[in-house]
């Protein structure tokens, strides 16, 4: 598989290409649905054409990125208050 | 002048109570806290943070602006609003490191990036200037409100700009950035509706797709469709430089925090998300739907184009949009269409009051005045703040006349000396405050320098904007990066503070080894 589908909180934290491509992909999105979206109303059929590549677009970015972010999110969410109080905890253990 | 039928005035006045009781009936959860009067608690699923950026992104100028730029230069002016496309960049970028840092803002933000008085500086710096700045963006927004006002019922322009600014005040005041987010989705599905049927009336009323492109070939303008139809690489008045300029500004920029004004907003936004992928995906959709809006208005634009061709004054052509709703839509539905104008304002105005709030009672009051106040005493302070902006925003409002004029330079040249400084104090741990500090007085004088004052006297040739941008990103970075390399780093224990907790992008590598070396990245690695 060319991109990771499944990822611990560790691995999800670094970046990746996945992180990369999702943006590729995302920009391409923006950029085709833009065009698009206007065409749809003065060329029609190059307008649909390029409006539904823009969302292969967003289906892709969304295909590549969706598992990283969930794990990301899982774990922080889930550990955002105790690991604040701990990493406050040792931080001003070194600063002492 | 507009006339109102029975049926225009329910809906303006159904709209107006339902989009304000909707904001006022969350007055107790906004009054619980300062997390909830200004974040919503930090627990909004992703479509709340969207709808938000797209109601609140969504302005009354930003039609006049856009149908400015369509009818001058066709098609191809879709790119000046394309700007929203560094959200492409920052949705899986900037939004993810933002959100892991929990600050509330962007100022908050500079404490826990850089350490020491420089980092206190700029937290009251930047407070400062975003006071300033929603002042400013309520301003031009009100004034544009008022234009609207003026065109339809003849009102002064002031009048238009106090009363419906006044409106959104009142659930501002009352529940915050509820409020705010409820409105805003409440008002964006009202807007959305009334941009595709105005949009596709003004379609349909210049004899459709087939009839326009009749028409500009007629014309000999049929090269207005073309997106891509630039005067030249360099020359003329919209040369691809300038496209090329605004791709990398935009797309670039998304790996940084503050390059476009936007992202002050847009921040608010992600810390009300729930987790970092609420967060992505709310800055990702909401912006999605800024960008189809913006094609449906360049298309309204064009059809306005071809209907009257020759109208050389720029404020009554940017009118395009605003004069096909009046001027063409049924009696009946006038009063829909003005109902959406109202919500597309309400809830901008709403967010800048929020916005502004956010900064003078969280970053000035509660982090230099009294720092031990009470949560009731913080809310209290934060309504009280909000007023303060109201009112400064109709001073400013009273002192712009062109708002093409006023957008133009705040995105353009207002952003220029910083948008390099604001990439690298995400991307790299040597920057510091005092770098990022210079940045920001060298940028405020050189802007000025650049754009108005020495063209003035003749010492330098008026540039294109896009020159001017890379004009002022080379001469700030002569200024701040010296300053940067000849002032200490920042504190390490700080730094690795925020590493830990944001895992920034970019070269963070003796900050990264000294956590390692304290064990801290471990503290994230136990499994569920």
């Amino acid at each position: 598989m060319v991109f990771r589908r499944k990822w611990t909180a560790h691995e999800a934290d670094e970046w990746t290409k996945e992180d990369y491509w999702a943006v590729v992909f995302s920009s391409l999105s923006y950029l085709l649905v833009t065009i698009g979206s206007a065409l749809c109303f003065l060329l029609p059929v190059w307008g649909i054409l390029l409006t539904g590549a823009g969302l292969v677009c967003a289906g892709v970015m969304y295909w590549i990125i969706d598992p990283k972010l969930r794990t990301i999110s899982l774990e922080y969410e889930a550990r955002q208050k105790e690991y604040l109080k701990e990493l406050d905890r040792i931080m001003s253990w070194e600063e002492r | 002048m507009v006339v109102f039928t029975f049926l225009d005035w329910f809906w303006l006045l159904s709209f107006l109570v339902l989009m304000t009781l909707c904001g006022v009936l969350f007055y107790r959860l906004g009054k619980r806290s300062e997390s909830d009067f200004f974040l919503a608690g930090r627990g909004l699923p992703w479509w709340l943070p969207a709808s938000s950026v797209f109601a609140t992104h969504t302005a009354t100028d930003s039609p006049m602006w856009i149908s400015g730029v369509i009818y001058r230069y066709g098609m191809t002016g879709i790119w000046y609003a394309f700007f929203a496309a560094w959200c492409a960049t920052s949705a899986f970028i900037s939004t993810r490191i933002f959100r892991r840092s929990l600050a509330y803002s962007q100022a908050e933000w500079q404490t826990l990036r850089f350490s020491g008085l420089g980092a206190e500086l700029l937290r009251g710096w930047m407070a400062g200037w975003q006071i300033f700045m929603q002042m400013f963006i309520m301003g031009w927004v009100g004034m544009a409100m008022g234009k609207v006002c003026n065109y339809a019922f003849g009102w002064d322009q002031w009048v238009g700009m106090v009363l419906f600014s006044s409106v959104s005040a009142i659930y501002a005041l009352a529940s915050g950035y509820w409020g705010v987010v409820m409105a805003d989705f409440q008002q964006g599905v009202i807007a959305g509706i009334a941009i595709v049927i105005v949009s596709v009336w003004g379609v349909v009323v210049a004899n459709g797709p087939a009839g326009i492109i009749r028409r500009l070939t007629e014309m000999d303008q049929l090269w207005r469709i073309n997106p891509f139809a630039f005067s030249g690489f360099f020359t003329g008045d919209f040369p691809a430089a300038w496209f090329l300029t605004m791709v990398v500004i935009a797309l670039l920029g998304g790996f940084g925090m503050g390059t476009t004004i936007d992202w002050y907003t847009e921040a608010q936004r992600i810390q009300s998300a729930r987790t970092v992928r609420d967060a992505a995906y709310g800055i990702w959709s909401g912006t999605l739907l800024i960008l189809v809006t913006n094609s449906l208005w360049a298309v309204a634009a064009l059809a306005f184009f071809v209907l009257f061709p020759n109208i050389p004054d720029t404020s009554e052509y940017e009118m395009a949009w605003y004069r096909i709703g009046f001027d063409y839509l049924p009696p009946g539905m006038i009063g829909f269409f003005f109902a959406a104008i109202v919500a597309i304002h309400l809830s901008t105005i709403a967010s800048s009051l929020n916005l502004g709030a956010l900064y003078l009672t969280r970053d000035l009051y509660h982090r230099y005045v009294r720092p031990e106040a009470s949560q009731s005493r913080l809310v209290w302070v934060g309504r009280l703040s909000t007023l303060v902006l109201l009112l400064g925003s109709f001073v400013y409002g009273s002192m712009m006349q062109e708002i093409t004029r006023w957008l133009i330079f705040a995105i353009w040249i207002m952003a220029a000396g910083v948008w390099l400084p604001n990439i690298l104090q995400v991307i790299w741990w040597r920057f510091n405050s005092w770098g990022y500090l210079a940045s920001w007085i060298a940028n405020l004088g050189l802007s000025w320098l650049v754009v108005w004052v020495l063209p003035a006297f003749g010492i330098l040739p008026v540039l294109p904007d896009y020159v001017q941008f890379w004009l002022l990103l080379v001469l700030g970075l002569a200024i701040y990066i010296p300053v940067t390399l000849l002032t200490a780093p920042d504190e390490l224990h700080h730094l690795v503070r925020y590493y830990v907790q944001s895992r920034p992008i970019g070269f963070w590598g003796p900050v990264r080894k000294e956590a390692e070396r304290l064990g801290l990245l471990r503290l994230i690695q136990v499994e569920p």
